[in-house]
């Protein structure tokens, strides 16, 4: 450990390393990334967003109920698709910083605020940080709905889908959207875009996560629709105990043994 | 080739009933060599968190060290034990850190965090290269022999097991998945965490 | 594009945005507000033009409130001119900068990916303006009026989406004059119509042309 203090930001004291090591023709390995369908739709008087619960290594299935709907301020949410790390700390990142313009102003923050922030810090890492994102939410001037690609541009549109699976849901979205949908007709739509990339898109897949926002109210809705569940097994496996040989075994006991040494009668002290 | 291959090994994590087990290898090879038959991945926290950690080599000893001195740390600044949702949300910022030049190492938590009533709760977590965590509830594998630990885990693993089942399962989970992978096995460890005792024990399997 | 004419200056631009073949927004406006009464038409990375586009617009805030008068329109188009050149390894916008001031009237600025700074009478840039270069040497006409100007972009436009694959979707303009500015939108459906091309050849004189056989496909 060099020094105890460490600066705020990214570390890039072993780039030097790694890239020499790339030079010698080892790839850098894949970082989980969420081949996702996340969507949002506009309804009357609010937001609904959707997101599938699917997170990729390549070809693995990392995570089979991953949360992509991430939380920015009470009424502004945001979904995340590309590579899952970059997702995840740029929304917390942003969500700490909307919390303290919060503070600072004495107001809500708005939703553009949020889009600007993440926009401007999408667009000083020129792409490296690869988070694409849907951001919804409701503020003082109505609700919004916007698209940040990683690069850092945005999008501002009444329904919006991004992540690889992002094509089978605007089919859905572009052949079932109307203006001034119920917020029953709109949760309904953005399930059915989910789903159309859960089974079309082999990056995106398991249950379906939606959050529907309103001036007054923000509902998360963790797995409304799970229409991937496995069978429960009919028989076990069970392995009986003792199958497998070991050579060694050590027994860390946790329990802090005490024993109480009553001296004398024990009536010594007069307490009453 | 990648880089998280060139050193080998596999950890798994399962969780049973009121315990969570964590298991690995012992190899540490260059390539197809076998260098050691006893090199250590997994490495206790506190009492009730153990880490694995798979992937290349150097970096698993200096994130060891990283952490211990965080965990440390922590310890002083709290002056308390430090949870294990907390522990994974240090690592896991650890990592993304050196998000634009990572540790090529995928971590694996295994832990029981206190509940309020005075209990334990299993948990387990694990994270990519650059701490995206993934918080599961049945199972977390890494390393090179990870896919197979997926295809097997997902076929073995049951809930609700007591100590002595989930050492079966974990074990053979471990044992037939790195028998097909050619750079993790000679010898593998299990560590059992219960609410009074970690169990600790070296298996008896192949050494090719 | 954009053009000039005696009292003001008119701004158009297609509406696509395409991430490879995907087109990511079809409704895009891509005529954006920098003050008053100058607008920029924005052309190549999405990112870059915004990023750039909100820091010119950030400038010009400032301007106004330090020196009390709108922006002359040179002024606008000077620190675009400025973020594009010192910025170009890493930057690809195409910008067209155009308003009214009080000083010069209407005025039209190309800014082409090198980071240049041309006044023109009229611009055009993007993916579509090669197609049109020479329907607008042979159209445009010095001293028009309002409603010419506006049906002259139109048809420009209108050419250039008809022809290039990366521009379509609707027609968005902004007629910018000291009075104020007026918006203009024209739907995908409601395009100028120019040749729409036909058969190569013609059917033999006075021989009807044969049904074509349909065989029902077979349906297990």
């Amino acid at each position: 450990m060099a020094s105890v203090f460490s600066p705020p930001g990214f570390d890039f004291s072993n780039q030097l390393r790694n890239n020499f090591m790339a030079q010698k023709g080892l790839p850098l390995p894949k970082a989980t990334s969420t081949g996702t369908t996340i969507v949002g739709c506009l309804f009357d008087g609010g937001i609904v967003l959707g997101a599938d619960t699917r997170a990729t290594e390549g070809p693995i299935v990392a995570d089979k109920n991953c949360e992509k709907i991430h939380y920015i301020t009470e009424s502004i949410r945001c979904c995340g698709a590309g590579t899952a790390a970059d997702t995840e700390f740029t929304t917390a990142l942003i969500s700490s910083n909307m919390e303290l313009h919060g503070l600072t102003t004495g107001r809500k923050p708005r939703v553009v605020t949020a889009m600007t922030m993440l926009k401007q810090m999408l667009f000083r890492y020129q792409g490296q940080v690869g988070a694409a994102l849907v951001l919804g939410g409701v503020d003082s001037t109505g609700p919004h709905l916007f698209t940040i690609a990683p690069h850092g541009s945005t999008d501002k549109l009444p329904y919006v889908t991004m992540g690889s699976g992002s094509l089978a849901a605007m089919a859905v979205f572009e052949s079932g959207w109307k203006a001034n949908m119920s917020r029953e007709a709109a949760l309904q739509l953005v399930k059915d875009a989910i789903a159309a990339g859960i089974f079309n898109d082999l990056g995106s897949g398991s249950n379906i996560d939606a959050c529907i926002i309103t001036a007054s109210h923000t509902e998360m809705l963790r797995n409304v629709e799970m229409p991937n569940q496995r069978v429960e097994k009919e028989r076990q496996y069970g392995f009986r105990r003792g199958t497998t040989a070991w050579k060694t075994e050590n027994v860390r006991s946790l329990i802090v043994n005490e024993e109480i040494t009553l001296l004398g009668g024990g009536d010594e002290m007069d307490t009453t | 080739m990648s880089i998280m291959d060139q050193n080998g090994g596999s950890v798994i994590a399962m969780v049973g009933k009121d315990c969570v087990a964590i298991a690995s290898d012992l190899r540490l090879g260059n390539q197809a060599l076998g260098v050691s038959s006893n090199f250590q991945k997994i490495f206790p926290v506190t009492d009730r968190i153990y880490l694995g950690l798979p992937g290349l080599a150097t970096d698993v000893t200096t994130l060891k060290e990283r952490f211990r001195f965080r965990v440390n740390m922590y310890t002083i600044k709290e002056e308390r034990e430090i949870e294990p949702e907390t522990f994974a949300h240090l690592v896991s910022s650890t990592l993304y850190e050196h998000r634009f030049g990572p540790y090529f190492c995928e971590p694996v938590m295994a832990g029981l965090s206190k509940t309020p009533s005075g209990g334990y709760k299993p948990f387990i977590a694990a994270t990519d290269l650059i701490g995206c965590l993934n918080f599961a509830k049945d199972f977390v594998v890494a390393g090179t022999a990870s896919e197979k630990l997926f295809g097997v885990a997902e076929g073995l693993w049951e809930p609700d097991l007591e100590p002595e089942d989930l050492f079966e399962t974990i074990s053979q989970t471990l044992m037939n998945a790195v028998d097909r992978d050619a750079y993790s096995g000679w010898g593998c460890v299990v560590h059992v965490l219960t609410k009074d005792k970690v169990i600790t024990r070296t298996l008896k399997g192949r050494m090719d | 594009m954009a053009v000039q004419f005696t009292d003001g200056v008119v701004v158009g631009a297609d509406s696509r945005t395409t991430m490879g073949s995907y087109i990511a927004n079809r409704v895009t406006d891509k005529l954006t507000h920098v003050h008053d009464r100058v607008y920029c038409c924005r052309s190549g990375s999405a990112a870059d033009t915004q990023a750039v586009a909100d820091i010119v617009h950030q400038h010009l805030q400032l301007y106004s409130q330090v020196s009390g008068a709108p922006p002359p329109v040179h002024t606008a188009a000077s620190i675009f001119q400025k973020l594009c050149y010192e910025n170009k390894d890493a930057l690809s916008a195409g910008i067209i900068v155009a308003g009214w001031d009080k000083e010069v009237g209407p005025s039209v600025y190309n800014i082409p990916l090198g980071g240049g700074l041309f006044r023109q009478p009229w611009a055009i840039g993007g993916s579509g303006s090669t197609y049109v270069y020479g329907y607008c040497d042979a159209t445009y006409k010095e001293g028009c009026g309002r409603d010419e100007t506006v049906n002259f972009v139109k048809n420009t436009l209108a050419l250039a989406m008809s022809r290039d694959g990366s521009s379509g979707g609707v027609i968005r303009m902004c007629v910018i004059t000291e009075e104020g500015v007026e918006r203009l939108f024209v739907p995908g459906n409601e395009l100028p119509q120019f040749w729409q091309g036909s058969e190569v050849l013609p059917n033999p004189k006075g021989k009807a042309v044969p049904e074509p056989q349909v065989v029902p496909m077979v349906v297990e």
